[in-house]
């Protein structure tokens, strides 16, 4: 994969995509170690399986788990072409950042969708060798054997040979371009409900996280940063700090220094640096730092003046506008009824339980880092950055290991930790440093994802049909922040989103707010910040022309059809699809049928990142104005499923997020500082606050998979907010939801 | 610094740490017990429960100096082949997707089952929700902690027959 700094994710796809079936085998070549049956050793076919002449199968996953259960279906794939059986192998994930696993990224809900066909040609490559060799150790056409869980046949003759006893000769052919791959039909692992690898190693404490890892000598290092977005270091006394046992070094970190070419910032914020012995020293040398800030200009900022900047903008035209469809005006002039709403979202921050964290050594030139990451291209780069060297070396000088991480929420995309390790590390070369953030540290200088103001505009006729419908965002791109290539709006709205295509008159307009806070990325990013906006002011539409929700929202799709759709998750929506899955949540979520007293219903639905979903929401309201979630039914289509048992832990995990965001998350600002600092005052929800009923509901489909971890995250927010409008009668038009 | 003379998992380990330590920082990195882990440093989320004497305790907030003549229990400890019935069930019901949270879970729920051999939904939820899980594995959690119930009744009933 190419250097993966600059690029945007629909980039990242194409590449991927094109090039997949050669590198197959580019990489096989690549790996040719010369077979030695007599080691003992296990034989690579490619880069993606070996095989132990015991008969264990080592199936290498790429992507980087961060809990969506990638390393179990992704080996699914491979293991499902190869035909070996499921009990035979052990999966790994590779341990460094290589070009022979072709894409070791994670995100975009697209683990699965990108891997689908590349990494079942990967087993359907190594199937083919090991039929090969089989053929020739026979002297029989290839064409007359077939491969068996493990072994190859040759039906004629009735004989049969185990896949190890060909791994030596197998690994010396090289595989076609394109392999055949199986029929959908012919699954035994795929589409199976598998348990998820590694459970022991988790339940039982054994397995290594970022924090985790532990190099001879290690130091420990925390970070004092500027409290005000964009400040910097006035000046600092480190006498004090350096004073306490186990303090190494005390260093300033000059992030405002550091850029990629693109202009793109590469670390968060200003600070200064204790690096110790152990953690604790290191936390204890940071609090008896006295380090005086310059402020800088961002010191005037807050969420008042934020919103303030939102709602100005959005009262006059839009900077951009997207999509425009007949003639809004004239259709909001000619209506019978109007309505014009403004749907609000917080700033959020995607906070892993494992807060951000990376380790690495500098000597000779040369780094190493043990990132705990989504994307380790990004790592790589941000850290060659952060040293200096120059760009063509970055492959070569930096070793990227490959560590789990606690979690990712989108948080793990970027990778500014990386840099910051690299940084330091460089201060004491040939000594390992582990950089961590604390929980104040990662919800005070983070990355967010954006707040949102969005002045929504519809009109009805007199038989109550939407005849006119116009969205006006005004937020803080993310792209912008990253100075990428694609346009501001790109990575905030999506104008083809329902219901577009089935209003006459329809607009959708983007006006961008400027900023200093950071932006970043959180699970279900746009969507799950305008679906809120859509679907609320959908439902108020609904109930202003007197009708039912979902039947409003069923006759507006009508039959179905598959529109163009411009954004991430395209090129194409059908909405047969979308309806099929807000039918399916309406009946299992018992939709129009009789609620106990005191508790209401809300239904949303929606396209996201190429999936759909639809979510019900059952909730009441506590005697102390607390919003009780008590049921949440999730309907998805994502298309094939590889493995039903993970795919409805995401599901489950995608309606406790919905709950977060619905309910409790909100970074706020004041004199350009993060209020918020422990998960005293950005709480997540918690056990008991989580809905005791959580059903998950998978569409059956032929179609290919596409994405799945962020898909059912914005519908259900909506739901939620529905369900609580319809409770009180007061529609929600602010997220996160409280009762006046 | 001060000298302790711990006692984790059964097992003797000396130590060099200043009183006010948090109990966290010396098992991760003075013994480099790494299951217990750092979320919160508040004692808020959980992440870095172990027993105490047989009670869940969060490490980040228990000083080391606090609990030097205790018995310390850590994930690593739980059990020796990593078959305490909480375990199984974390298992069986497929319960982590990241599973950082998850040591503390099982620690938290191991004392809670220690105390109240089958605890209803609402127990469950009281014991339970000073340990946060940012994937949502709480419906799991809850089946697995009933399992685990299941599971503990039948061992019982196994050794007295």
């Amino acid at each position: 994969m190419s250097a993966a700094s600059g690029l945007d994710r629909r980039t990242f796809l194409k590449i991927g995509a094109t090039a997949a079936g050669g590198l197959i085998v580019g990489a096989w070549r690549a790996s040719g170690v010369p077979p030695d049956t007599a080691s003992g050793k296990a034989l690579a076919l490619g880069a993606f399986v070996e095989i132990d002449p015991d008969g264990t199968v080592i199936v290498f996953s790429p992507r980087p788990e961060v809990g969506s259960g990638v390393k179990t279906s992704l080996a699914m794939l491979i293991a499902e072409e190869l035909d070996v059986d499921w009990k035979t192998v052990r999966v790994r994930q590779p341990e460094q950042l290589e070009p022979k696993y072709l894409d070791q990224f994670t995100g975009g809900s697209a683990g699965i969708s990108d891997s689908w066909e590349p990494l079942r040609r990967a087993g359907a490559a190594a199937r083919e060798v090991l039929i090969a060799a089989a053929a020739e150790k026979w002297q029989v056409p290839s064409a007359d054997c077939r491969s068996d869980r493990g072994a190859v046949l040759h039906p004629p003759s009735g004989r049969r040979v185990d896949y190890r006893e060909l791994v030596a000769r197998a690994s010396e052919l090289k595989p076609r371009e394109k392999p055949a791959l199986k029929s959908a039909g012919d699954f035994r692992i795929a589409e199976k409900p598998t348990p998820t690898v590694d459970l022991a190693e988790i339940v039982t404490g054994r397995i290594t996280y970022g924090l985790d890892i532990r190099l001879p000598g290690m130091l420990h290092a925390v970070v004092e940063r500027c409290p005000v977005f964009g400040g910097k270091v006035a000046r600092f006394d480190a006498s004090r700090a350096l004073a306490v046992p186990g303090v190494r070094k005390v260093v300033e970190l000059p992030a405002h220094r550091f850029a990629l070419k693109s202009g793109r910032p590469i670390m968060v914020a200003d600070g200064v640096a204790v690096i110790a012995t152990s953690t604790w020293a290191a936390m204890k040398g940071r609090k008896a730092l006295r380090v005086e800030w310059d402020e800088g200009s961002a010191a005037s900022e807050s969420s008042a003046t934020l919103r303030a900047m939102l709602e100005k903008l959005t009262a006059g035209e839009p900077g951009k506008v997207l999509r425009n469809d007949g003639d809004v005006d004239a259709g909001l002039a000619s209506a019978a009824r109007k309505l014009e709403a403004v749907y609000e979202v917080p700033f959020v921050e995607a906070s892993p339980l494992e807060p951000v964290n990376c380790t690495a050594r500098v000597r000779d030139g040369a780094c190493e880092l043990w990132a705990p990451t989504q994307n380790p291209y990004n790592a790589r780069n941000f850290a060659g950055t952060a040293l200096g060297l120059p760009e063509e070396s970055w492959k070569t000088a930096i070793t990227v290991h490959m560590i789990r991480p606690g979690g990712g929420f989108g948080r793990r995309l970027d990778t500014d930790y990386a840099a910051e390790a690299a940084y330091l590390a460089a201060q004491v070369p040939g000594e390992a440093v582990q950089v961590l953030s604390t929980r104040g540290d990662e919800l005070q200088h983070g990355l967010y994802r954006s707040n949102g103001y969005n002045r929504m505009r519809g009109a009805l006729d007199e038989k109550g049909a939407l005849v006119a419908w116009s969205q006006h965002l005004a937020n803080c791109s993310r792209y912008r922040y990253q100075h990428g290539e694609s346009p501001p709006w790109d990575s905030e709205i999506y104008q083809d989103d329902f219901p577009a295509g089935h209003v006459p008159n329809f607009r959708v307009g983007y006006s961008e707010a400027q900023t200093a806070v950071p932006r970043g990325y959180y699970r279900s990013m746009a969507p799950g910040a305008t679906n809120f906006a859509l679907e609320g002011f959908l439902d108020e539409i609904a109930h202003a022309a007197g009708k039912d929700p979902l039947a409003f929202r069923l006759e507006l799709i009508g039959e179905g059809r598959v529109l163009p759709y411009a954004n991430y998750g395209g090129p194409q929506f059908d909405t047969g699809r979308l309806r099929r899955v807000l039918e399916l949540a309406g009946q299992k979520g018992d939709w129009g049928r009789s609620i106990a007293k005191g508790r209401a219903r809300g239904i949303a639905g929606g396209f996201v990142f190429g999936s759909y979903s639809a979510a019900v929401a059952e909730v009441s309201a506590a005697r102390d104005r607390t919003i009780r979630v008590h049921r949440l039914v999730s309907a998805v289509d994502c298309g094939r499923v590889v493995n039903p048992t993970g795919a409805r832990k995401q599901i489950e995990g995608a309606m406790n997020d919905a709950m977060n965001l619905a309910l409790k998350l909100e970074i706020t600002f004041e004199k350009g500082r993060v209020i918020q600092k422990n998960f005293t005052d950005y709480p997540l929800v918690r056990m008991r606050e989580s809905a005791s009923r959580i059903e998950t509901y998978l569409v059956e489909s032929d179609k290919p998979p596409t994405g799945l971890g962020e898909i059912p995250v914005p519908p259900a927010i909506s739901a939620i907010a529905n369900a609580v409008s319809a409770l009180t009668g007061k529609r929600v038009r602010r997220l996160p939801i409280r009762l006046g | 610094m001060a000298r302790y003379k711990l006692s984790v998992n059964g097992r003797p380990r000396p130590v060099s740490a200043d009183p006010d330590t948090p109990l966290l920082w010396v098992l991760r990195d003075s013994l480099g017990l790494t299951g217990t882990k750092y979320g919160c440093g508040e004692g808020l989320c959980g992440a870095c429960t172990v027993h105490v004497d047989g009670a869940a305790m969060r490490s980040c907030v228990v000083p080391v100096s606090s609990v030097a003549h205790q018995e310390i229990t850590t994930i690593e400890g739980l059990s020796a082949k990593g078959d305490h019935p909480v375990q199984r069930a974390w298992v069986e019901e497929d319960t982590p997707q990241c599973g950082y949270c998850q040591p503390g879970q099982i620690m938290c729920a191991a004392s809670l089952l220690a105390f109240r051999a089958n605890p209803t939904d609402s127990e469950i939820d009281d014991a339970m929700s000073g340990n946060l899980c940012r994937c949502g594995t709480y419906p799991r959690i809850r089946k697995a902690i009933h399992r685990a119930a299941g599971l503990a009744a039948l061992a019982a009933k196994r050794s007295k027959s």
